[in-house]
C-alpha cells in the first residue's frame, strides 16, 4: 500500500467513525435540519412581516435574507462539523486512542472534513427545499456564481474550526463553547444580510477585515443579479488563505504546547 | 538484539518538579519489561512520552527505529496501546471500533473475530461500547492493541480492573502473543504477582529516576527482598506487611 493510499484508508476510516456518531446520536441532526428550518422560517417570515401586501418588496426582502441564510449555512455546517467532530473525540475520551496511531493530524481533519461534507450538503438542501417550498425562494435562481462564493464560505467555516480546535488543545473543553458562539460574532460582522455600510461605523474596520464580508458582498450581487463580483471574491479568497496559514500556525504552536504540557491528562 | 526503545538523557518536568528525570532506558526485540513504581513516579509519564503524546523537555527518544517526534507516524505504526482506564467510543460497536483502529493501522479489512477470539470474547462483535463491562472493555482495547501485530506492546496498568478469571485469561494471551509472534512487550502494573509471571525484566522507577533493573529475582535480591512486593514496598517508603493477603490487591489506577 503506498503512502497515499495509506492516508486516503485513515481518511475514510475517520469519516466512518463520524457517521457511526451521527448514526447513533440522532439528536447530533438537529444542526443539519432542525437549526436550517428554523433559520429558513424566521427570517422568511420576518421578511413577509416587514412587506405585508407589497408582494415584490417582501419577495426582494426575502430574498436577502433567504440566500444570506443559505450561505451562511455553508459556514455554519462546515464549522460545526469539524470543530465538534473533533469535540466528539474529546467527550468520548478517544483522544489518546487517536494519538497513539499512526494518524497524521493531516489525516485526521481530511476525515473529519469529508463527513462534515455530507452534513453540508444535508443542512443546504433543508435549506433550500423550505426555502422553495415556503417562501417560493429557488436557490438555482442564484446561478452558477453561487458556487465559487460557497467555496470561499467553506474554507472559512474551516478556518474557524481550525481556531477553536487549537483553543481547545490549549484551555481545555471549557472553550468548547467557541464552537457555537464564535459564529454568533461572526454572523453580524460579516454582513449577511445586509451591507457593511449597515453597521455601527466603529465596527466597519473589523467587518472589511474578515473574509466572510466580501463572500456575502459577492453573494448579495449575484441575487441583485449584478454577476459575480470577482474582485470581492478575490478578496475573500486571499484573506481567507491568510487567515487560514495564520490560524495552521496558530493551531501547530497549540499541539506543542498541547504535548509539552502534558494536556493529554484532561482527556484520560 | 534490536532495539526497540531507546530513551537517552529522557528529562519531564512538570511546574518546575521533574517527573521524569534523565532517564536512560534501552528495550530490545522480544523482551517482556515490566515498568514499576510507586504512584507518581514517572511510569506513564514515561509512556506517554514514548508513545509521542507528552513531548520531553531533554533527551532523546527512538521507538522501532525511528526517532520522536519526526518519526512519531512511522514509529506508532508498530506500537499497539492500551490502558485499563481508556473507555471505547461509546457511539461505537465492537467490530465497528476494531475496524476504524485496524484501518488506521493500515488493515482495510482486518480479521476482528480471529482477534477477539485469541482472548475469548469474540461474542462481542456487536455490542455496544456502553454495554460492556470494565473487564470486557479492557480486553477490547488489548484486542485493538494487538490487531495489526504491532513490534511493540505497550500497556499501562492493563489488568487494573479485571477479575482474577480475566486477568489470567490476558496474561495467558499476552504470553503467547510475545512468544509466538517475539512481541516486545512493556508493562506498568501496580500487580507485582502478575509482573513477576509475564515479564523477564523488571525497570523500578521512583521520582522519575530509574533505580533498578533486572530480572525480577535480580531486582528483588538487590533490594534484599523475597520478592517484588516487598522492593515496591521499600521504595514507596513502607514497611513489608506482615500479612501477605494485601498483595494482588494494589489495583487502583497510577498517577504517574
Amino acid at each position: 500500500m503506498t503512502g497515499a493510499q495509506l492516508s486516503w484508508l485513515r481518511i475514510k476510516a475517520v469519516a466512518r467513525r463520524h457517521y457511526y456518531v451521527l448514526l447513533r446520536a440522532p439528536h447530533r441532526l438537529f444542526d443539519v435540519t432542525i437549526w436550517p428550518l428554523v433559520d429558513v422560517l424566521l427570517f422568511g417570515s420576518i421578511a413577509a412581516f416587514v412587506h405585508p401586501g407589497h408582494a415584490a418588496a417582501g419577495r426582494l426582502a426575502a430574498g436577502y435574507l433567504l440566500s444570506g441564510i443559505l450561505l451562511w449555512h455553508v459556514v455554519y455546517q462546515s464549522q460545526i462539523a469539524l470543530a465538534t467532530g473533533f469535540l466528539e473525540e474529546a467527550w468520548t475520551r478517544n483522544l489518546l486512542n487517536l494519538m497513539v496511531t499512526p494518524l497524521r493530524e493531516m489525516e485526521y481533519v481530511g476525515g473529519v472534513v469529508l463527513f462534515g461534507m455530507i452534513k453540508l450538503f444535508m443542512g443546504l438542501a433543508v435549506v433550500s427545499l423550505t426555502a422553495l417550498g415556503f417562501f417560493a425562494f429557488n436557490v438555482t435562481d442564484l446561478g452558477l456564481g453561487l458556487i465559487p462564493v460557497a467555496a470561499v464560505l467553506l474554507v472559512c467555516g474551516w478556518v474557524i474550526a481550525l481556531f477553536v480546535i487549537a483553543l481547545v488543545l490549549r484551555f481545555g473543553t471549557g472553550a468548547e463553547a467557541l464552537a457555537w458562539g464564535i459564529l454568533f460574532v461572526i454572523l453580524p460582522l460579516s454582513g449577511v444580510f445586509y451591507p457593511v455600510a449597515a453597521l455601527p461605523w466603529l465596527l466597519r474596520p473589523v467587518a472589511e477585515a474578515l473574509p466572510t464580508t466580501h463572500a456575502f458582498v459577492a453573494g448579495r450581487a449575484l441575487f441583485d443579479g449584478r454577476g459575480m463580483l470577482w474582485g470581492e471574491l478575490g478578496i475573500a479568497l486571499a484573506s481567507c488563505v491568510v487567515l487560514g496559514a495564520v490560524v495552521v500556525v496558530f493551531l501547530t504552536r497549540m499541539l506543542q504546547a498541547f504535548r509539552a504540557r502534558g494536556y493529554i491528562s484532561r482527556y484520560t | 538484539m534490536d532495539e526497540v526503545v531507546s530513551l537517552a538523557g529522557v528529562t519531564k518536568r512538570f511546574g518546575g518538579v521533574a517527573a521524569v528525570n534523565a532517564i536512560d532506558l534501552v528495550v530490545r526485540a522480544g523482551e517482556r519489561v515490566g515498568l514499576l513504581g510507586p504512584n507518581g513516579a514517572g511510569k506513564t509519564t514515561t509512556l506517554l512520552m514514548l508513545l509521542g503524546v507528552v513531548a520531553p523537555d531533554e533527551g532523546s527518544i527512538d521507538v522501532a527505529g525511528h526517532r520522536l517526534p519526526k518519526g512519531r507516524s512511522a514509529a506508532m505504526a508498530q506500537v499497539g496501546f492500551a490502558a485499563g482506564y481508556l473507555p471505547l467510543p461509546e457511539r461505537l460497536k465492537v467490530d465497528e471500533y476494531l475496524r476504524f483502529y485496524g484501518q488506521l493501522y493500515g488493515l482495510p479489512d482486518p480479521d476482528i473475530e480471529a482477534a477477539l477470539g485469541r482472548f475469548g470474547v469474540a461474542n462481542l462483535a456487536r455490542a455496544r461500547g456502553t454495554d460492556l463491562s470494565s473487564g470486557q472493555r479492557t480486553l477490547v482495547g488489548i484486542v485493538k492493541a494487538i490487531l495489526h501485530g504491532p513490534r511493540l506492546l505497550v500497556l499501562d496498568e492493563p489488568t487494573a480492573s479485571l477479575d482474577p478469571d480475566v486477568a489470567l485469561r490476558v496474561r495467558t494471551g499476552l504470553q503467547a502473543l510475545c512468544r509466538d509472534e517475539g512481541t516486545t512487550l512493556l508493562v506498568t502494573s501496580h500487580n507485582m504477582v502478575e509482573v513477576e509471571r509475564m515479564c523477564d525484566r523488571v525497570v523500578f522507577i521512583a521520582s522519575g529516576r530509574i533505580v533498578a533493573d533486572g530480572t525480577p529475582a535480580d531486582v528483588a535480591s538487590a533490594f534484599g527482598g523475597a520478592d517484588l512486593e516487598s522492593v515496591f514496598l521499600r521504595l514507596a517508603g513502607r514497611e513489608e506487611p506482615d500479612h501477605k493477603h494485601e498483595r494482588n490487591q494494589q489495583t487502583e489506577r497510577p498517577a504517574g
